[in-house]
């Protein structure tokens, strides 16, 4: 911080009664986004016992610096904003609701026309997702081959149909469209490591080795 | 820091400075890197050889090398040992030190690592000698398998890169167009559209800026030629977009990679930077004063995205959905200029016309599809895998010759081709040649090159359920036409494969196909009824079994079968009934196993576990599942298996 910095966050420390600079930050991101239509303050308070706000506020924050990072990367530019939105999948394998609404602010662009591409492209999970990815794929080499009855017995033992998340949050469950390993089919992908026509016994030793 | 190329002769000097480099007599082991080998462990055997041949100490002198796609999926891990070009299939780690101290050593063969033809049971040590390659004419795709894709040298060194110098050094724009109308290139992402009719447009519309755009979006489930293409031999890829830059005029070119393949993201990314170090992207390229940059643009999953207007406005940044083409995209794409998009594959064919001449070019093919076609061969196929044949080639001989014939003696059915736009093809056209005219005079087409091979255990009706299914996920609802009459096709469908049909869909979903194919906006919904229209021209018998008899000819429709342990033949193994998921399995040690059809979830596991020489499982369809029989002991014959 300049000096320059240091001053305002004591001033302002003196004058609002802020205990820490999370919460400087916080209430300027509050006031940020009392102005636009999804209730981002709201939201992030709600249901907040006053002793984690604190807590909220640090991933709040953490999560804003992330987005100004991946932003940087790609430029400042509404262009970008699938390329951004990519990146931010990636960093955190969902779409945390605050980066979406800060990625709103700091581009310029309506928090509508986010969702819209977040809702339109499969790449993207508006909900987290578990620690291991299970993709079973549909497309029409691995169906005529037998994927359908793959994806039951996957469903069947994770006990979670596609796109949800067991509750424990160890495994979320996909179905997708060629992987693009035809010639394998029909294809089971367990966390990036591809596996041709598991039978129901290996399927179960397959999933009872993820942690 | 890689010497800029200024002119022809530096590029000619360049390629002698590496060929001279590379000793054609070194071993050189070259192992496949593309998606299906990787899956079968082609990284650790890479690895492994590394290793064991330094833990050995060969001292001949020996190379490793992770290529591009070898085509031949099915058998990976594929490795080839050059110079005698001996070709190991399923190749493991394990086998790697044996390799080594036999053939890397003693130039020994390794009969078991071998190809064997299934039918005839007859060896092939070479590559070129295996059917699946001897019959393929691999002008475009054979390149991969000498090329590390990280290496820009790797392509130089076959004549990479010269047609670029050709055309900027002695050709103008205008010759080069020339060239590629002459050749007729036409479009090799499902369309046919002829190249140079497409760069014409966008060279003549006004603008100062155009842009230049490769669809490596790849939608279409079961084909992955586009994917190997461009992680195996990026340097192609762009080596054509370069030249048809330099053709149309454009500065700024963008390559379109969905999410799924992020290797080729990666590889084409590499691939910029060399070229751009060596002068062959960027600033004044090779003295001519054309300046060009391609970016990379990733794609977020949505079939609809690879449609060309879809694609510009995604690459715009926002949602990535058709309009109505009024105007064309080459001469209002991407921010309302010019742009000219092409398939990877058509990308990559323009390097061959510009260095060997329109001429050499049109000497292959048809009358009216020039070149080769890589398509990619999946499905209940022996030999699936990627294969490259001249356009014109039967579909006989891409399944029998190439393909080795359908998996386990089953009989042929279909061979659905054009991806969810194209159509299924019965046995009676297999003797049609392939290429963009003729299939489609039999309700299919082409297509950007998926071809998936069924067998009698296919179920019809399934497949086209599957497309519709698969479209009406996929389609961006912005038009009535494709967004309702696909969810109608879907519940029609659904209807019958569950047993539900009713005597009138077969007309309806007729009906339905004459509104969705002249009333949707783009060629999603225009080419959606294909599937369904093709299944009740030539297999409409199916559908009427499903309708009126409740039956499932092939036995795939979970609703019309059920799972059957025939008494007779049951040895009470209590295999399927200990994997049974839903303890639908009754029975014990001597008493023969019985499905509770009432708990049974149809996973078919009982089926698949049953050891072949018991083969006591089978499907029903059509017909009541026989009660339980009232002995349950098993009788063992004496010296019958136990
Ligand atoms: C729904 C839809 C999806 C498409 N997906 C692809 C694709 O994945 N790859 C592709 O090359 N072309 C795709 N196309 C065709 C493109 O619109 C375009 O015609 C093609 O990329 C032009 O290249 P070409 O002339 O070299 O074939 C698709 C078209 C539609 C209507
Ligand atoms: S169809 Fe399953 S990987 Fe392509």
């Amino acid at each position: 911080m300049t000096e320059a910095q240091e001053e305002l966050l004591s001033e302002l420390r003196e004058t609002h009664g802020y205990k820490t600079q999370t919460e400087v930050v916080m209430d300027a991101l509050e006031s940020l986004a009392g102005r636009s239509s999804a209730s981002f303050g709201s939201k992030l308070s709600h249901g907040v016992e006053p002793h984690e706000r604190e807590e909220v506020m640090r991933k709040v924050i953490a999560t804003a610096s992330k987005v100004d990072e991946i932003i940087d990367k790609h430029g400042k530019n509404d262009s970008q904003l699938i390329q951004i939105l990519l990146e931010i999948q990636r960093e955190y394998n969902w779409l945390p609701k605050e980066a979406l609404l800060w990625l709103s602010e700091r581009l310029g662009v309506s928090i509508n026309r986010i969702y819209q591409i977040a809702t339109f492209y499969k790449a993207f999970s508006l909900v987290p997702r578990g620690r291991h990815l299970v993709r079973v794929c549909m497309g029409t080499a691995c169906h005529v081959r037998g994927s359908m009855t793959l994806s039951d017995r996957a469903s069947q033992l994770l006990n979670i149909d596609p796109g949800e998340t067991t509750k424990d949050m160890r495994f979320s469950f996909e179905t997708v469209n060629c992987l693009g390993c035809c010639a394998l089919g029909p294809v089971i992908v367990i966390d990036g490591e591809y596996h041709s026509k598991p039978s129901t016994p290996e399927l179960e030793k397959l999933l009872n080795e993820c942690a | 820091m890689a010497k800029r190329i200024g002119s022809l002769d530096d590029m000619e000097q360049l390629r002698k400075r590496i060929v001279s480099g590379i000793d054609p007599n070194k071993t050189m082991v070259t192992i496949c890197g593309g998606t299906g080998c990787q899956a079968y462990g082609s990284d650790k055997v890479f690895q492994a050889f590394t290793e064991e041949v330094k833990r050995q100490g060969v001292d001949v002198e020996v190379g490793v090398k992770a290529t591009g796609c070898h085509g031949f999926c099915e058998r990976g891990v594929v490795i080839v040992i050059l110079p005698e070009e001996i070709c190991y299939l399923r190749v493991r780690v394990e086998d790697v030190p044996e390799i080594v101290s036999e053939t890397l050593v003693q130039h020994k063969v390794i009969e078991r690592l071998t190809y064997e033809d299934p039918q005839t049971g007859e060896k092939s040590v070479k590559e070129s000698d295996i059917p699946f390659y001897k019959h393929q004419s691999r002008i475009v795709f054979g390149k991969n398998r000498f090329i590390d894709p990280k290496s820009i040298d790797d392509y130089i060194a076959i004549g990479g890169y010269e047609a670029l110098a050709k055309a900027l050094c002695q050709m103008t724009p205008e010759q080069v167009m020339d060239e590629v109308k002459k050749a007729n290139i036409r479009g090799r992402g499902g369309g046919g559209f002829p190249a140079a009719v497409k760069w014409q447009t966008t060279r003549s519309s006004p603008s100062d800026v155009k842009y230049v755009i490769v669809n490596c979006d790849e939608g279409d489930p079961g084909a992955y030629m586009d994917r190997s293409l461009m992680e195996g031999n990026p340097h192609s890829v762009l080596e054509g977009l370069t030249i048809g830059a330099y053709a149309i005029g454009a500065h700024k070119g963008f390559v379109y990679v969905r999410q799924e393949y992020p290797l080729a993201t990666e590889n084409t990314i590499c691939a910029i930077e060399k070229a751009e170090e060596y002068g062959f992207l960027g600033k004044n390229i090779m003295n001519s004063g054309f300046d060009f940059t391609v970016e990379v643009e990733r794609g977020a999953g949505a079939f609809v995205s690879g449609e060309s207007s879809a694609l510009m406005s995604a690459i715009e940044g926002r949602v990535g959905e058709p309009r109505p083409k009024y105007i064309r995209t080459s001469v209002s794409g991407i921010w309302g200029k010019p742009s000219n998009l092409n398939n990877v594959e058509t990308w990559a064919n323009v390097p061959l016309v510009i260095s060997k001449g329109a001429d050499w070019y049109t000497s292959i093919g048809t009358e009216g599809s020039k070149g080769t076609k890589i398509f990619s061969l999946v499905g209940k196929v022996n030999n699936t895998g990627l294969v490259e044949v001249p356009m014109g080639t039967t579909l006989r001989e891409i399944i029998y010759d190439i393909g080795g014939g359908i998996l386990n003696g089953k009989k042929f059915k279909a061979v659905q081709t054009g991806g969810p736009s194209g159509g299924c093809i019965p046995e009676q056209f297999l003797d049609k040649p392939v290429d963009f005219d003729e299939l489609s005079k039999v309700g299919a087409m082409m297509g950007s090159g998926g071809m998936i091979v069924m067998d009698e255990d296919n179920c019809m009706v399934d497949v086209a359920r599957y497309f519709v299914n698969f479209l009406s996920d996929e389609s961006c609802g912005k038009c009535v036409p494709c967004r309702e009459g696909l969810r109608h096709y879907h519940k029609i469908l659904e209807r019958i494969v569950s047993g539900e049909g009713r005597e009138s869909d077969i007309e309806l979903l007729q009906d339905l196909s004459d509104v969705i194919k002249d009333a949707s906006l783009c060629a999603l919904g225009q080419t959606a009824p294909n599937p369904v229209l093709t299944t009740i021209q030539y297999f409409r018998d199916e559908y009427e079994a499903h309708i009126k008899e409740r039956r499932c000819p092939a036995k795939v429709c979970k609703d019309l079968i059920s799972f059957y342990i025939e008494p007779d033949k049951c040895k009470a193994c209590m295999i399927c009934l200990r994997n049974c998921p839903v303890g639908a399995i009754s029975g014990d040690k001597g008493l023969i196993h019985v499905i509770d059809q009432g708990k049974c979830t149809k996973c078919g596991t009982c089926l698949d576990l049953c050891p072949t020489r018991f083969n006591a499982v089978t499907k029903l369809s059509g017909e009541p599942v026989p009660p339980p029989p009232l002995k349950r002991e098993v009788t063992r014959e004496k010296g019958s298996e136990q």
